[in-house]
């Protein structure tokens, strides 16, 4: 008999673990049941439909149903597991017209994602006021700037920035409000996020840190946020302080929930339960530098985690030792990177670090068009060790947070880093590679 | 040769809701996998074939093709015995992405029941209309 296949959930970790199990065992039965219309498709992406830079919202679906059809699949649209039974080895699910269906499986994956964490500020059933997570919420986002003329974002993680960005960009007056006490505050310490924060204002946004959003303002339509007794005029609010991850059904199911609040996984990316594995911005893994429990919720860790989930689900062997955090995005014509820990994150592990950070160029003084560059590393004292980058610039960031990130999953030492050995020619970069000139700074104060 | 969307569909050729393709050539036909199909896989980076000599028969699977991320089975359009197998594609598996229709071809076989089982396929005009319904799904 085939091996049967159940996987809750059909985003970039479901449908990358049902590609991978499909290639583990080609007879395998694939079932993925996702709740929601559309599936496969990148919500990393809705900022930058917001802000034009993609066509429309189609463009974000990866995968086609022919795929699905290709790869054998079975796609279970606006379907709804409602619960699973680890000792039967069955999920129970509900379809949109109400009908109900048990199915048994021999390796169930759990991708059930996160939802977007709304803290309780007062107003906030207000008409209104959004959150971005999914097509869905775009879609409603992208018809209210039609009308509008100011925006409100709370919190300037990666997607309120991402979408404070969009609004300017479609000409509303936008304001982005956090509490803590600067931008990107898991990516960048603060003399890094100071940058950005500067870049931000002088595009015409309005940033204000160390504040929270008090009230959500207006009588059953927002029209404005209330922070420190300044009521900031707004048609549309955005709440983008974070997600959570769901895991109500695998807790329901006597699954062990981590201390991020991520279901627990082993390195095989298997849960408490034999032949359950989970991944994606539900799952726990492990920090590779602290090598403590973490919540990563980024796409590349969900597709790698997936990836993994997939194969042993299948019954091949593969293991996820666990990530970095690395991320990267653009804000107006400025590339933000990070891997690691941030000199912030690190003190509160418990770790002693000193940093190197430098400011140059992406092409010689002399060669047309060179944009700035700021590194900044970060190194832990006592052995040495590269922990953690943030990079932000005009260009060529991304590969370069890669090799970093690189240098930090071998454990590179800041001295090892000061000799690579790096290319160069005037139309592409600079003779001495900043993230060596930047590793040269660190070893001074070791 | 049109272009439904972004996918072309050649005439003169049969095509299956498999994703294949069958040309008729002097009593034998070759075959091999539509421009739809290798958009849908992308970068693909193994060919599993059959060799020369093996029977095929239409609707069932005689191979495989793998992608970075996918791998999807090869299904027969029409049953026969493979007279030659295109092996420069099992060195160069770019070749289904890059030319699907000419340099990618799969199988040249020997009809075993043409007439009928063409019947069965879809023509230029049938499948330019198919086309354009999957990607109307999406």
């Amino acid at each position: 008999m085939p091996r049967r296949i159940v996987i809750i959930g059909a985003h970039a970790a479901g449908v990358d673990a049902a590609s991978a199990a499909r290639k583990t065992d080609r007879t395998a039965e694939i079932t993925l049941v996702t709740k929601q219309k559309k599936a496969g498709y990148s919500p990393c992406g809705i900022p930058f439909v917001l802000g034009r830079h993609i066509p429309s919202f189609d463009k974000l679906v990866v995968f086609s149903p022919a795929y699905y059809r290709m790869m054998k699949l079975d796609l279970r649209l606006e379907t709804t597991v409602t619960s699973i039974s680890t000792d039967a080895k069955t999920v129970e699910m509900e379809d949109k017209t109400g009908k109900r269906e048990r199915l048994e499986y021999d390796s169930l994956i759990i991708t059930t994602g996160a939802y977007p964490f709304v803290p309780p500020i007062k107003g906030r059933e207000k008409r209104g006021v959004y959150v971005l997570r999914t097509i869905d919420d775009g879609e409603k986002i992208d018809e209210a700037i039609k009308d509008a003329k100011a925006a409100v974002v709370v919190g300037a993680g990666l997607i309120g920035l991402e979408t404070a960005v969009a609004f300017v960009e479609r000409g509303l007056k936008t304001t982005v409000v956090e509490l803590l006490p600067y931008v990107l505050p898991l990516m960048l310490d603060e003399d890094m996020a100071k940058v950005v924060q500067g870049m931000l204002e002088k595009k015409g946004m309005r940033v204000i840190v160390k504040h929270a959003a008090d009230e959500i303002l207006g009588t059953d339509k927002a029209t404005g946020v209330s922070v420190a007794g300044e009521r900031i005029p707004a048609d549309i609010v955005v709440v983008a302080t974070g997600i959570r991850a769901n895991t109500e059904l695998a807790k329901n199911a006597g699954i062990t929930i981590g201390e991020t609040r991520g279901i627990k996984t082993s390195m095989r990316m298997e849960t408490s339960v034999k032949d359950v594995y989970a991944a994606g911005d539900c799952a726990q893994s492990a920090s590779l530098v602290t090598h403590r429990p973490l919540l990563s919720q980024l796409g590349t860790t969900a597709v790698r985690q997936a990836k993994v989930a997939g194969i042993n689900a299948a019954g091949g062997y593969a293991v996820f030792l666990g990530c970095l955090g690395s991320a990267v995005t653009r804000l107006f014509d400025t590339e933000i990177g990070a891997t690691g820990l941030t000199e912030f994150m690190a003190g509160r592990a418990g770790m002693k670090t000193i940093a190197g950070t430098i400011t140059s160029k992406t092409r010689p003084e002399y060669y047309p068009g060179a944009l700035p560059i700021k590194v900044k590393l970060v190194v832990e004292k006592d052995t040495e060790r590269l922990i953690g980058a943030q990079i932000i610039g005009g260009e060529e960031v991304t590969q370069r947070i890669n090799a970093l990130s690189f240098a930090i999953q071998k454990q590179m030492t800041v001295r090892e880093l000061a000799k690579a050995d790096t290319c160069y020619a005037p139309p592409l970069n600079e003779t001495w590679e900043p993230m060596v000139l930047a590793a040269e700074i660190a070893i001074r104060k070791l | 040769m049109v272009k439904v969307d972004d996918f072309e569909v050649v005439e003169g050729l049969y095509y299956s809701k498999e994703f294949e393709w069958a040309r008729v050539e002097d009593g034998k036909v070759r075959i091999g996998i539509t421009e739809y199909a290798q958009k849908q896989l992308r970068e693909i980076v193994f060919a599993e074939l059959p060799s020369a000599g093996d029977e095929i028969k239409q609707n069932d699977p005689y191979g495989a093709v793998e992608s970075v991320k996918a791998v999807s089975d090869l299904v027969a359009p029409l049953s026969g015995t493979i007279e030659k197998v295109n092996e420069e594609v099992m060195d160069k598996p770019e070749l289904l992405n890059e030319d699907p229709y000419k340099k990618g071809w799969l199988l040249v076989i020997s009809p075993t029941n043409l007439n009928t089982e063409l019947k069965k396929l879809m023509d230029f005009d049938k499948a330019v209309e198919w086309h354009k319904e999957l990607v109307k799904e999406g």
